[in-house]
């Protein structure tokens, strides 16, 4: 197992190899001008030419590649062209408000979601059932920003329960870090609590038809015991899969939720860096997310072998 | 679960919920401001992005200030000297004046500090250009010794539009001008206080304490005492503007500076919060076409195209049908000010007659050629004019090519100077500041200077040396007489088309009291 584990981290270098020379190229070749952007509207040509010239954007590609890469194997990963702050500090700024939003929605979305699925096979074609898919639908259909539109207002503005925007870091009060990112948590985690009840629907639905739960049944046991010990367990590789999977679509949906609730977070920091074509955060943050989508991969290999005794690598 | 425990809950959850009271912005001495974008440079001379200028005016100070006449009157100066018939200019610096870090204000500083700044300022840039020394003969004179007269002297040093004419420690006024200084040290009336700048989020700022302000005068705009009311100041960036609108009404923000113009109607219903319009001046929209490519390397085409224009539509499309918020009939220079005119202006309020333009359009030799518009589809406001420009254009029988860009990408594009098939372009829409469109010293988008000048590089030796004799010109009446024959050139070589002004409202609670006029600016402003 633990030279699975080795072996599967490094993977990554390649992963990330490629991850960084696509990304870099794909800048590279992308329209846009941070020095214009820097100068402003009313700067003249030679002011910009001068910018352009001061930050090393007029060194050729491969040049740039070169220095980038060397400064990233010694653990650098540049400087923001507008902010001249470290990438890294810049990340590390932001890193908490988007790991509190991924955890809380985390949270909400499988407390929610695997009842909700495993409750609507149980009740497979009843009023709940329905009901279950129908929330599960809507919860694919309407997009973040609305559903966090309607949330600040009914919840923050009208109700006046919770504030409309902002993030407070946990280290000022457990209470006011929290009433800030339910909502953002709840709006960014629909969609992917309607995946994950789907999901657990049909693969209940399976399970709940095989031989063993027919048995266990007929052995006595309590529907609570067949429902989560006997029929969830065996359901859960394909959730957890699910779940993985579902990683990067909160990734895309933190960018919104965070503009939408104006939470400092990483999502946000990757779209100000790509409208102001800020090439070294935008590679920064890049070679973040892939790298931590790689490990939330590996960590749901390494869950398939709790919940399947089978799978052994 | 027992009652009791569930009642215990159910109190500790409603506790929890009355908690955001704490997140409020309702803190005494602490303003919770939102920019109108968010404070990426934090230089005042390394970008001309009104952001950082309005950052500057909270950390930097400047020698003179401007007032709502647009009238220069000292402000880091106590006074100044003219002698040898306008040729030699002694600025003295008022006593007790601090950098930040605690060292006194030298005129050093200051000569160290214009000169780094007239290296990317159109107006200090003449002004050096009329100057033969600058030099500091003692620690609080700032010396200017002139090849030429220069009268407009104390108007450049206080200008209040980008680029912002901060001064700083010389020694980070050493700073390569092209070169973003490290370090926040200015003399202004609120420090930067970098330790809690969250780029993209936050940036705040804590009164100076060993700020003087002025003893003499009325604070207006940019001059008389800056005095700080606010212990903090706090720039949260909130990117969408509804979400903005809601901060505010909830009160977690007291201070909108670019409240958007769907949403004010909103906001004037809302209760707690005032809507005004600080700056009479707003922006200029423009129209700018590439000279060096046709069709508009051919002035007859771009002198017919000005019958085509109708700055009511782009206007109404800007900002809606709420006449108070915008204006037309607009000039080249910005309207209710000293030098706007009159001068030559039927030729974009007369009637509209799209077959006359067509005809002229005809005889001055236009063939169908494709017209590529770039842009800004990420900027409703740059869209909008673009939407009804793009209109107008195709009602005068022109073959317009409508490429929607996002605005990093316009930026990166118009610098090429390639014809359309080889990634070139023809035309593009921006704002400027009514504040820089005052007079011709920083009014870049009507020079006439070629391929040295701003983007579309028009040529016009007349502009030029109606602009240079502005400078030279002895009183304020001759300065008028000339922007009449300024604007006169501009309808005939056509360096850009004004398409009309439009003004800016800002939101805030109405429990403040002493917001300035213009742009936003933290003194005298306190709550109530």
């Amino acid at each position: 197992m633990f030279a699975y584990i080795l072996r599967r981290v490094a993977a990554t270098i390649p992963v990330m190899a490629v991850v960084a020379l696509f990304v870099f190229s794909l800048l590279y070749i992308a329209p846009g001008d941070p020095a214009a952007i820097i100068a402003g509207d009313q700067a003249s040509p030679a002011d910009i030419e001068r910018i352009r010239i001061s930050l090393g954007l007029d060194r050729p590609f491969l040049v740039r590649f070169g220095s980038w890469v060397w400064d990233v194997l010694n653990g650098d990963l540049g400087t923001s062209i507008f902010t001249n702050l470290p990438v890294t500090h810049m990340i590390a700024q932001r890193i908490q408000p988007t790991l509190s939003l991924m955890a809380i929605t985390l949270a909400i979305s499988l407390t929610i979601a695997i009842p909700l699925g495993v409750v609507a096979a149980w009740k497979q074609g009843t009023m709940i059932d329905r009901v279950a898919m129908v929330f599960s639908t809507l919860g694919f259909s309407v997009p973040v920003f609305v559903v966090g539109y309607v949330l600040a207002y009914v919840f923050a503005l009208s109700l006046d329960w919770v504030p409309v925007q902002g993030y407070t870091p946990i280290e000022q009060g457990v209470v006011p870090w929290f009433l800030n990112l339910i909502l953002p948590s709840i709006a960014l985690g629909l969609i992917y609590m309607a995946l994950i009840a789907r999901i657990t629907r049909a693969t209940m639905l399976e399970v709940l038809s095989q031989d063993y739960v027919r048995t266990a049944r007929a052995k006595g046991a309590g529907q609570r015991a067949i429902l989560f010990v006997h029929a969830l367990k065996n359901a859960a590789v394909p959730i957890v899969t699910i779940v993985g999977i579902g990683f990067a679509s909160l990734i895309g949906g933190a960018v919104v939720t965070e503009s939408v609730f104006a939470i400092p977070g990483l999502g946000r920091l990757t779209v100000d860096a790509i409208l102001r074509r800020d090439y070294p955060v935008i590679q920064g943050v890049v070679l973040m997310f892939s790298f931590v989508y790689v490990l939330v991969n590996l960590a749901v290999d390494l869950l398939y072998t709790l919940f399947d005794p089978r799978i052994r690598y | 679960m027992k009652r009791r425990h569930l009642l215990t809950a159910g109190a500790a959850f409603g506790a929890t919920l009355a908690a955001p009271a704490l997140v409020r912005a309702q803190s005494a001495s602490t303003l919770k401001f939102i920019p109108q974008a968010d404070l990426t440079v934090l230089d005042p001379h390394w970008t001309t992005a009104y952001v950082t200028r309005n950052h500057g005016y909270l950390v930097f100070d400047t020698l003179y200030g401007q007032d709502s006449s647009y009238a220069a009157s000292p402000q880091m100066v106590a006074g100044h000297t003219i002698e040898n018939g306008g040729l030699l200019w002694n600025l003295t610096l008022r006593p007790g004046l601090k950098w930040h870090d605690g060292t006194p204000v030298l005129a050093s500083d200051c000569v160290a500090s214009i000169q780094r700044w007239a290296k990317r300022d159109a107006f200090g840039g003449a002004l050096m250009a009329a100057t033969d020394e600058l030099s500091a003969p003692d620690d609080k004179t700032i010396r200017f010794k002139l090849k030429k007269l220069f009268p407009l002297l104390p108007d450049a040093l206080g200008k209040s539009p980008s680029v912002m004419p901060a001064m700083m420690p010389a020694r980070l006024a050493a700073t390569d001008a092209f070169t973003q200084v490290q370090e926040m040290v200015g003399s202004g009336p609120y420090k930067f206080v970098a330790s809690e700048r969250v780029p993209g989020a936050k940036a705040v700022y804590a009164r100076n304490e060993a700020y003087v302000p002025r003893a003499d005068g009325k604070t207006d705009w940019t001059a008389g005492p800056k005095i700080a009311h606010f212990d903090r100041v706090e720039w949260n960036t909130i990117p969408d503007p509804a979400t903005a609108a809601a901060a505010l009404q909830s009160g977690e923000q007291d201070w909108w500076d670019y409240a958007t113009a769907d949403l004010i109607p909103l906001l004037k219903k809302a209760k707690g919060v005032k809507v005004s319009v600080q700056d009479p001046s707003g922006q200029i929209a423009i129209m700018r076409m590439n000279h060096l490519q046709p069709p508009f390397n051919n002035p007859a085409i771009r002198r017919a195209i000005l019958g085509a224009v109708d700055q009511s539509d782009v206007m109404q499309a800007v900002v809606g049908t709420d006449q108070a918020m915008w204006h037309d009939g607009v000039g080249v220079f910005c309207p209710g000010t000293p030098f706007a005119t009159a001068a030559g202006m039927e030729v974009l309020t007369s009637k509209r007659d799209y077959a006359k333009v067509k005809a002229d359009l005809k005889a001055a030799g236009y063939n169908g050629e494709k017209v590529v518009l770039i842009v800004a589809s990420d900027f409703p406001v740059l869209k909008a004019m673009a939407d009804v420009g793009a209109d107008f254009l195709q009602k005068a029988g022109l073959n317009v090519d409508y490429q929607a860009l996002d605005w990093g990408t316009v930026l990166k594009r118009r610098t090429s100077k390639d014809p359309i098939d080889k990634g070139g372009w023809n035309i593009f829409f921006t704002a400027w500041a009514g504040t820089d469109m005052l007079n011709p010293a920083g009014h870049l988008s009507l020079r006439g200077d070629g391929e040295k000048g701003w983007f579309g590089w028009p040529t016009s030796p007349e502009i030029e040396s109606l602009r240079n004799a502005w400078f030279d010109a002895p009183d304020e009446a001759t300065q008028k007489k000339l922007c009449d024959q300024i604007q006169r050139q501009v309808f005939v070589d056509v360096p850009y088309i004004p398409l009309g002004q439009y003004l800016q409202a800002t939101a805030y609670r109405d429990t403040l009291t002493g917001v300035n006029n213009g742009f936003a600016m933290f003194w005298n402003v306190k709550r109530v």
